[in-house]
C-alpha cells in the first residue's frame, strides 16, 4: 500500500487537527484555525474518494504485527464527508465564541476532531481503538469546560466518562471477537463466525449504541449535554459527531460481518423504534436549549438504527432492491442528522451568547435583532428535523418510512409485526418532534426579548456557520437525487457489490430527478418541490402587485379586548408543551408537586392563598440507572466490609489459604 | 328598631362562633342590619349586627358588586406561581361568554390552576343613578339592570319599596308578579340549557331548545305585551289585565310547551355524550356553598334545600305547591338537573295560579319595613336569592341597594374550575347562568 | 325510545319567510314597534309622560324610546315600521314621516350571501344580547340569508354594539373596532348605544355609540325583536326581500 497524492492530503489533514492541540496553548484562534484548515483538506480528500480518486495514506506495521495505516474507501469517506462538513461549521464557530482565558477548551476540541478523523480513517481495528479512547477522553476533557456548580459539572461529565468507558470496553470485546474469527485488525469482510459473530454483533450493538445514546442508553446523550450545559461548540461536536463516530462504528462492523441472521435486523429496528419515540417524546417536553437537540439527537440515531435494521433484515429475505433502499436512507440520515444538529447546538449557542441561560421560558429573541444569518440557519436545522420539505429531513423521513411501509413483504410474521410497530413509532415521533421543533425556533429566536440585556450581536463567525449549515441542508434536500448517486460508492462498499442508486424519473420529471422507493412503490422529487413553491409565491405576488391594493393597517393582536402582549401574559415555553406531558403522563411520569407558600384560611377571614406549583416529568430509565448505581454502591461496600474489613488476621489467612491453594493444584499437576 | 314580621330569632348568634349552617344573603354597607338564611331550620331572620359569617372575602365582593368602580375580582383571592406558569386575561370580550366580564387564568398549559372572574365593566350606575327618581321611573331603569331577570328584580324593588312605605298590595298584583317570575324561569333555564348543549356540541338539541325558549318569548309577549317583560309590572303603566279568556288562552299554549319540554328533556337524559361532557365538572361542594353564601339552582344542586319562595308563605306561593328539586353532586350536570326539574316546576305552579287567580279588590299588605321608609324585597330570581333595599321618602327613592343572585355565585365558580382543563370552562359557566349586567349594576 | 330525528321531524320547520314574506304578529310584538304620533296634539300631551325626553313638540326621537309605553294614553301608538333602521342619527327623529329604508344601497355590497357579526356587549341589560343571539334560532335562521356570527374579530365584517357605552368599556370596543379588518360596518342595536336608552344622563356613561366609534346603521327598539335585526342586517349586505309588514 503506497502513498498518494490524495493519501499524503489525507495524511496531513490529520496531523493538521491534532497540531492544533499545542497550537491552541499558544493562541487559542491558532488551534481552531488548524482544526479548520484540517477539516477542508479532509473534506477535499473525501470528496475525491467518492468521485473514485484512490486515497492510501501512511501506512505501517504495528507493534503486534499487523499493517496500520490511513486510507479512505467508500464507507470511510462518507463519514469523514459528514464530520468535516460539521467540522468546518463549528470551527469557525469557536473562533468567535470561545473567550476563555484557558486554552482547554481549544485543546480537548482539536484532540476531539483529530481522534475522531483517525478512527474514521483507519485501516486498522487497533487504530480505531486508539482514536476511540482519545476521542472519549477528549469529549471529556471538554465537557469538564462548562460553566456552572463545580459539582453538577464533574458528575455529568463522570457519567459521560462512565458510559464512554464502558463503551469502549464493548467494542474492544467486539474487535477481539473479530480478531478471533478473522485472525487479523484489518477492515476488511470476515467470513463465518457462527456463536462468535454473534458476541461480536451484540458487543458492537450496545457498545456503539451508547455512542449514538440510543435507548436504553440515551442517557449518556442528554445528561452531559444537559445537565452540565457543555460549551456549544462541544455540544455540537458531541452530538454530531461523536454519535456520528458510533454509526461508523457500526457500520463498519456490520459491514465485515457476512450472513447476518434475520434477528439481528429485528433487533437493530426494535432498538431503534424505542429509541426515536422516546427521543422525541423527550424532546417535546424539554426546556433546555440544549436538552432539545440532545433528545432530537437520539431520535436521530435511532433512526439510523431503523433504517439500517430494514436493510439488514431485507439482505436476509434477498429482497435486494428494498435493501439497497434502505441503506442509502441510513446513510443519508446520518449525514442530515449531522449538519441539522449542528445549526441546532450552534444556534443554542447563540442564544445563549445573547441571553445568557439555557432556559427556553427565560429566552425570547427578537428576529430582527437577531442576526438573520443565524435565524435562517436556525429555521433550516428546525425544519429539517421536523421533516419538512424540501429539506434533508424530510427526504430521509420519506426513505425511512417508505422502507418500513415494504415490512409487509418479510416473510416473518413476527418480523413483520416489529416493521409495523417501529413504522407507527416513526410516525408518532415525527409528529412530536415538530412540537419540539416549533418550541424551540419559537422561543429562541422568534419571541420578544424578556430579558434586559443587550441584543444578541451580529458577529460574522457565530451567523455564517449557521446559515452555512442552512445552506448545506437546503443543498442536501433539493439536491438530495444527485447527492445519493454520488454517494453510491459508501453504499457500495458497505454491501460488498455494486450497488444502483434508487434514482429514477416519473411523468414529466426528467430522469435522475426523482427517488425511487421500490417499484411498483414511491416516488419523491424533492427538486420540484422548491420549484412549486416559487411557482405559488410567483403566482401570489403577481396577484398582489397586479391586483387592487390597499395600504395595510398594522394592529395590536387581538387578545379578547385586553392590552395584548404584555410580559408574563403570554404562553410559556412550558405551558406549550403541558398538553403532552398530561396526555403521555404514564410514560413520562408526570406529577404535580403543590406546596402551600403563604397565606391564611380561617372560617372566617380569607387571605390571598399562595402556593407554588411544579408539574415534573421523569426519564424512567435515569430511575433504573440511579438505582443500578445505588445497588453498585451499596453492593460494593458491603462487599468491601466483608472481604477487605483492614483485619491483619482476615488478611493472613487469605494468603495462607492462596499458598494452599497453589501448592495443590502445582502438586496435582505435577 | 322594628324587626320585620318575619324575623323569628331577635338576635343574631350570641356565642361568637359562626353557626355551620348559615350564610348572609345580604350586608348593606352602611352596617345596619344583615339578613341571613339559616338553612338548617328554613328561616331568614333580620339581625341588627352584621356577623361576618361568611368570609370577609365573599363580603367584599358582595359590596363591590352593584356598583363598582372599575374592574374587580369577583372570586376568592389565590396565587399560584411556579416553573411555566403564567397569568393570562381572557376577555372582557371573550369569545363564548355574550357578555363583557374578564377571566384572569393562572396555568402552566392545559390545566387552570386559579380563575379569577373580574366583572365591573359593565356597570351602568343604577344604584346611584335612581336616586332622587320617583318608584316609577326608577323601576325603568331597575327592570333593565338585568334585561333576562327584569320581573324579579322588579318584583323585589316594587316589594320593598311597598315595605318602606306600609302599602297595600292588591292580590291580584302579586299574583301577576309570580306569574311573571315563573314564565321568566322557564325561559331561562330553557336557555342555559341551550348553552350548555351548544357547549357540548349538541346542535340538534340546542336548536330545539332555542326553539322552545324562543316560544315562551313569544308567550311572553302575548301574555304581558313585552318579550322581555318590561313595563309588565309596573306601576301605572297599562299592563295587561288578564282576563279569563286570556289565561285560558295562555294555558293552552303553556300546555303545549309542556309537552315540548317532557320530550326535550327525555331526549336530553339519553344523549350520553351530553352527560358525559357536563358530570363531574366544575363541582361545588356543599360546605363551601354554604360558607360563600351560594343560592339557588346553585345551592340546591349542591344538596341544600333552600328556596326563598318557601321562606315565607307569601302571596302567589303561600298555598301552592312548589318543589324543591335537590342534588347532591355540585357538578354541572346537577345544575342542569335541577333546572329541568324547576322548568317542570314552573309549568305546575303556572296552572295552579290560573286555577286560583284572584278577583279584583282584596290586598294584602306588604311586609313591615326595617324602619319606617326603608324596606326589604325579596325574590327568588332565575339564578336565586334576589335581595333589594330601598329607602323611599315623599315617593322618591332615596337610596337603593340590592344583592344579585350572580354576585353570590361567582365565587364557587372559581373556586370549581381549580384543576379542571380550559375545555370545560364552557360547560362551567354555562351551567351556573351568570349574569354579568346584574353583577356590575 | 325517541331520537333526535324524530323530535325534529315531529316539530317540523318554524322557520320564517321573513324577508321575502311580511313579519307577523307573533314575530313582531305590538310594544316592539316605534311609536307614532297620530297628530301634533298628541305629541303635546305626551312630552311629559317620556321618561327619556324622546318626545317634543313636534318630533319623536326614535333613537331614544325605549318602549316604556307611557306615552300611549295621550294618543300615540305602537305602528311604526318593522324595519326602523336608520343610516344616520338624524334620520331617527320622525315627525310626519317614518323612517324608510327603501332604495338605500346596502352599506356592505360584496357580501350578500357571507355576512360575519362580531358582537360587543358594552354595558348591556341583556335583552339585546340574547334578542341579536335569538336571530340563529330555528324560527329566524339567519344562516339561511348568509348571517353567521364568529368569535373572532379578525374574520368580521359588522361590529355589532349593544348596551351603553361604559367608561370601562371604551378601550377594548376601540381595540375591537380596530382589530375588524375593512370594509366594515358598525351597527348600534338597541336604544342605549344610540342614546344611552333608559340611562341616558347618567354621568359617566357615554352618550351614545357615535360619540366614540363611526356608526353605520342605527336599529332602534329596547330591544329590537330579531325580526328587526335580520331586517337591518339583510339590508347591510342587500339581500333582497320586502322586510316590510
Amino acid at each position: 500500500m503506497t502513498l498518494d497524492a490524495f493519501g499524503t492530503v489525507l495524511t496531513i489533514a490529520i496531523l493538521a487537527i491534532f497540531a492544533g492541540a499545542p497550537l491552541a496553548v499558544v493562541r487559542r484562534e491558532a488551534g481552531y484555525a488548524a482544526a479548520l484548515a484540517g477539516s477542508i483538506l479532509l473534506l477535499i480528500v473525501s470528496i475525491a474518494a467518492l468521485a473514485g480518486a484512490s486515497v492510501q495514506g501512511l501506512s505501517w506495521t504495528g507493534p503486534l504485527g499487523d499493517p496500520e495505516g490511513f486510507a479512505l474507501d467508500g464507507l470511510s469517506a462518507f463519514f469523514d464527508l459528514a464530520a468535516a462538513i460539521v467540522w468546518i461549521a463549528t470551527s469557525v464557530y469557536s473562533l468567535g465564541y470561545d473567550d476563555r482565558p484557558s486554552p482547554l477548551l481549544a485543546i480537548c476540541y482539536c484532540l476531539t476532531l483529530g481522534a475522531i478523523a483517525l478512527l474514521v480513517s483507519s485501516t486498522s481495528l487497533v487504530l480505531f481503538l486508539i482514536g476511540w479512547e482519545t476521542m472519549t477522553l477528549a469529549s471529556y476533557g471538554m465537557i469538564l469546560q462548562a460553566h456552572g456548580r463545580a459539582g453538577r459539572v464533574f458528575s455529568a461529565a463522570f457519567v459521560f466518562l462512565a458510559f464512554g468507558e464502558a463503551s469502549t470496553l464493548l467494542v474492544l470485546v467486539a474487535f477481539a471477537g473479530i480478531h478471533a474469527i478473522s485472525g487479523s485488525f484489518t477492515t476488511l469482510p470476515i467470513v463465518g463466525g457462527g456463536g462468535l459473530a454473534t458476541v461480536v454483533f451484540v458487543a458492537a450493538l450496545v457498545g456503539f449504541g451508547l455512542k449514538m445514546g440510543v435507548a436504553p442508553f440515551h442517557m449518556s446523550e442528554w445528561l452531559p449535554i444537559a445537565h452540565s450545559s457543555a460549551p456549544s461548540n462541544a455540544s455540537a461536536v458531541l452530538s454530531s459527531t461523536l454519535t456520528l463516530a458510533g454509526a461508523y462504528g457500526l457500520f463498519r462492523v456490520l459491514s465485515m460481518l457476512s450472513d447476518p441472521p434475520l434477528w439481528w435486523g429485528a433487533v437493530m429496528l426494535g432498538i431503534g423504534a424505542v429509541s426515536v419515540l422516546l427521543g422525541a417524546l423527550f424532546a417535546a417536553v424539554s426546556e433546555h436549549t440544549k436538552g432539545l437537540p440532545a433528545y432530537s439527537t437520539i431520535e436521530n440515531n435511532g433512526l439510523i438504527l431503523v433504517a439500517l435494521g430494514v436493510a439488514l433484515v431485507a439482505r436476509t429475505e434477498g429482497l435486494t432492491e428494498l435493501f439497497v433502499f434502505a441503506l442509502f436512507a441510513a446513510f443519508y440520515q446520518a449525514l442530515a442528522h449531522a449538519v441539522a444538529k449542528t445549526a441546532l447546538f450552534l444556534s443554542a449557542g447563540y442564544a445563549e451568547y445573547a441571553a445568557r441561560t439555557f432556559d427556553l421560558n427565560a429566552i425570547a429573541g427578537r428576529a430582527k435583532d437577531v442576526d438573520g444569518r443565524a435565524y435562517l440557519g436556525t429555521l433550516a436545522g428546525t425544519l429539517s428535523l421536523a421533516a419538512a420539505p424540501p429539506l434533508a429531513g424530510f427526504v430521509t423521513e420519506w426513505m425511512i418510512l417508505e422502507a418500513l411501509f415494504q415490512s409487509y413483504r418479510f416473510t416473518p410474521e413476527a418480523v413483520q409485526f416489529i416493521g409495523l410497530l417501529a413504522g407507527a413509532a416513526v410516525a408518532l415521533a415525527a409528529g412530536l418532534i415538530v412540537v419540539a421543533m416549533v418550541k424551540f425556533l419559537g422561543f429562541t429566536l422568534l419571541w420578544r426579548p424578556r430579558f434586559s440585556g443587550p441584543g444578541a450581536p451580529s458577529r460574522a463567525t457565530l451567523g455564517l456557520p449557521i446559515a452555512a449549515a442552512g445552506a448545506v441542508i437546503f443543498a442536501l434536500g433539493v439536491g438530495a437525487p444527485w447527492i445519493l448517486r454520488f454517494l453510491t460508492p459508501s453504499v457500495a462498499s458497505f454491501a460488498g457489490t455494486s450497488v444502483v442508486a434508487p434514482i429514477g424519473g416519473l411523468l414529466s420529471v426528467p430522469n435522475g430527478w426523482s427517488i425511487v422507493s421500490g417499484s411498483p412503490f414511491g416516488i419523491l422529487s424533492p427538486a420540484v418541490i422548491p420549484l412549486a413553491i416559487l411557482a405559488g409565491i410567483a403566482v401570489g405576488l403577481g396577484y398582489y402587485a397586479l391586483g387592487p391594493r390597499a395600504p395595510p393597517r398594522r394592529v395590536r393582536p387581538w387578545m379578547a379586548g385586553s392590552p395584548a402582549g404584555r410580559d408574563g401574559e403570554t404562553y410559556t415555553s412550558f405551558g406549550y408543551s403541558t398538553g403532552i406531558r398530561l396526555m403521555m403522563s404514564s410514560i413520562l411520569a408526570t406529577r404535580e408537586v403543590r406546596a402551600r407558600v403563604g397565606g391564611v384560611v380561617q372560617a372566617e377571614i380569607a387571605t390571598p392563598v399562595a402556593y407554588n406549583v411544579e408539574l415534573e416529568v421523569l426519564d424512567l430509565f435515569k430511575v433504573f440507572y440511579d438505582g443500578l448505581v445505588r445497588f453498585g454502591e451499596v453492593f460494593s461496600a458491603a462487599l468491601k466490609q466483608a472481604v477487605m474489613p483492614g483485619r491483619l488476621g482476615q488478611y493472613l489467612a487469605y494468603v495462607l489459604i492462596v499458598t494452599l491453594v497453589v501448592v495443590v493444584y502445582v502438586a496435582a499437576a505435577a | 328598631m322594628t324587626r320585620a314580621a318575619w324575623v323569628v330569632e331577635a338576635d343574631g348568634p350570641s356565642d361568637g362562633r359562626p353557626a355551620p349552617e348559615r350564610a348572609l344573603a345580604y350586608a348593606p354597607e352602611d352596617g345596619t342590619f344583615a339578613l341571613y338564611n339559616d338553612y338548617h331550620d328554613g328561616r331568614a331572620v333580620l339581625v341588627d349586627h352584621p356577623r361576618t359569617i361568611v368570609p370577609r372575602e365573599a363580603l367584599q365582593i358582595w359590596r363591590a358588586a352593584g356598583d363598582p368602580d372599575g374592574p374587580h375580582s369577583l372570586g376568592p383571592r389565590s396565587v399560584a406561581e411556579g416553573y411555566g406558569v403564567f397569568t393570562f386575561p381572557y376577555g372582557p370580550i371573550s369569545m363564548g361568554v355574550p357578555e363583557s366580564g374578564r377571566f384572569d387564568v393562572t396555568t402552566y398549559g392545559e390545566r387552570i390552576l386559579n380563575l379569577a372572574p373580574i366583572g365591573g365593566y359593565k356597570s351602568r350606575r343604577v344604584r346611584r343613578s335612581v336616586v332622587g327618581l320617583t318608584v316609577a321611573d326608577a323601576a325603568l331603569r331597575v327592570e333593565r339592570i338585568a334585561g333576562n331577570y327584569a320581573a324579579a328584580h322588579v318584583s323585589a324593588f316594587l316589594g320593598a319599596a311597598e315595605s318602606a312605605v306600609g302599602a297595600e298590595v292588591p292580590l291580584v298584583e302579586l299574583w301577576t308578579r309570580g306569574f311573571a317570575q315563573e314564565l321568566q324561569r322557564i325561559y331561562n333555564h330553557l336557555h342555559v340549557i341551550a348553552r350548555v348543549a351548544e357547549a357540548a356540541s349538541q346542535n340538534v338539541g340546542l336548536a330545539q331548545t332555542h326553539a322552545l325558549a324562543e316560544e315562551v318569548l313569544r308567550l311572553k309577549a302575548a301574555a304581558f305585551g313585552h318579550r322581555w317583560l318590561f313595563g309588565a309590572l309596573l306601576p301605572g303603566g297599562p299592563a295587561r289585565r288578564l282576563d279569563p279568556a286570556d289565561r285560558r288562552q295562555l294555558a293552552g299554549r303553556i300546555d303545549r310547551i309542556a309537552v315540548e319540554f317532557e320530550r326535550l328533556w327525555e331526549l336530553f337524559l339519553e344523549s350520553r355524550t351530553f352527560i358525559d361532557r357536563i358530570q363531574g365538572t366544575c363541582p361545588v361542594t356543599r360546605d363551601d356553598a354554604i360558607r360563600w353564601g351560594a343560592t339557588g339552582p346553585t345551592l340546591r344542586a349542591s344538596g341544600v334545600a333552600w328556596d326563598d319562595r318557601l321562606r315565607v308563605p307569601a302571596p302567589p306561593y303561600h298555598d301552592l305547591f312548589v318543589a324543591l328539586p335537590v342534588e347532591h353532586a355540585g357538578d354541572a350536570l346537577a345544575r342542569v338537573l335541577v333546572r329541568g326539574a324547576e322548568i317542570r316546576s314552573s309549568l305546575l305552579l303556572v296552572e295552579q295560579m290560573f286555577e286560583r287567580w284572584p278577583g279584583a279588590g282584596s290586598t294584602e299588605p306588604a311586609s313591615a319595613p326595617v324602619v319606617p321608609g326603608r324596606g326589604i324585597g325579596r325574590a327568588e330570581a332565575p339564578g336565586g336569592d334576589l335581595v333589594y333595599d330601598v329607602q323611599v321618602a315623599d315617593g322618591r327613592v332615596a337610596a337603593l341597594g340590592f344583592r344579585a343572585p350572580s354576585v353570590a355565585n361567582w365565587p364557587l365558580f372559581a373556586i370549581g374550575m381549580r384543576d379542571a382543563v380550559f375545555t370545560d370552562f364552557h360547560f362551567a359557566i354555562e351551567s351556573f347562568g351568570f349574569a354579568f349586567a346584574e353583577t356590575d349594576g | 325510545m325517541p331520537s333526535w330525528i324524530e323530535q325534529a321531524a315531529h316539530r317540523g320547520i318554524l322557520t320564517t319567510r321573513f324577508p321575502r314574506t311580511p313579519a307577523t304578529e307573533e314575530e313582531v310584538p305590538a310594544s316592539a314597534r316605534a311609536p307614532v304620533a297620530p297628530d301634533l296634539e298628541s305629541l303635546g300631551r305626551a312630552r311629559d309622560a317620556c321618561p327619556v325626553g324622546a318626545i317634543t313638540e313636534r318630533t319623536v326621537d326614535q333613537g331614544r324610546c325605549i318602549r316604556c309605553a307611557r306615552c300611549l294614553p295621550a294618543g300615540l301608538a305602537f305602528r311604526g315600521p318593522v324595519d326602523a333602521s336608520t343610516r344616520s342619527r338624524a334620520a331617527l327623529v320622525t315627525g310626519e314621516t317614518l323612517p324608510s329604508s327603501a332604495g338605500e344601497p346596502p352599506v356592505l355590497p360584496g357580501f350578500r350571501r357571507s355576512l360575519h357579526l362580531f358582537l360587543v356587549d358594552v354595558g348591556s341589560c341583556n335583552a339585546c344580547n340574547l334578542e341579536v343571539l335569538a336571530i340563529a334560532n330555528p324560527f329566524y335562521d339567519s344562516q339561511r340569508l348568509g348571517i353567521f356570527f364568529t368569535n373572532s374579530p379578525r374574520h368580521a365584517d359588522v361590529l355589532l354594539v349593544v348596551g351603553v357605552p361604559t367608561p370601562e368599556m371604551r378601550e377594548p370596543l376601540r381595540r375591537a373596532f380596530e382589530a375588524i379588518p375593512a370594509p366594515k360596518a358598525v351597527v348600534a342595536v338597541g336604544a342605549c348605544p344610540i342614546s344611552g336608552g333608559a340611562f341616558s344622563g347618567t354621568p359617566g356613561l357615554a352618550g351614545g355609540l357615535d360619540e366614540l366609534l363611526p356608526v353605520d346603521v342605527f336599529v332602534p327598539g329596547c330591544p329590537p325583536p330579531p325580526v328587526a335585526l335580520l331586517a337591518a342586517l339583510a339590508r347591510i349586505a342587500g339581500t333582497p326581500g320586502r322586510r316590510e309588514a
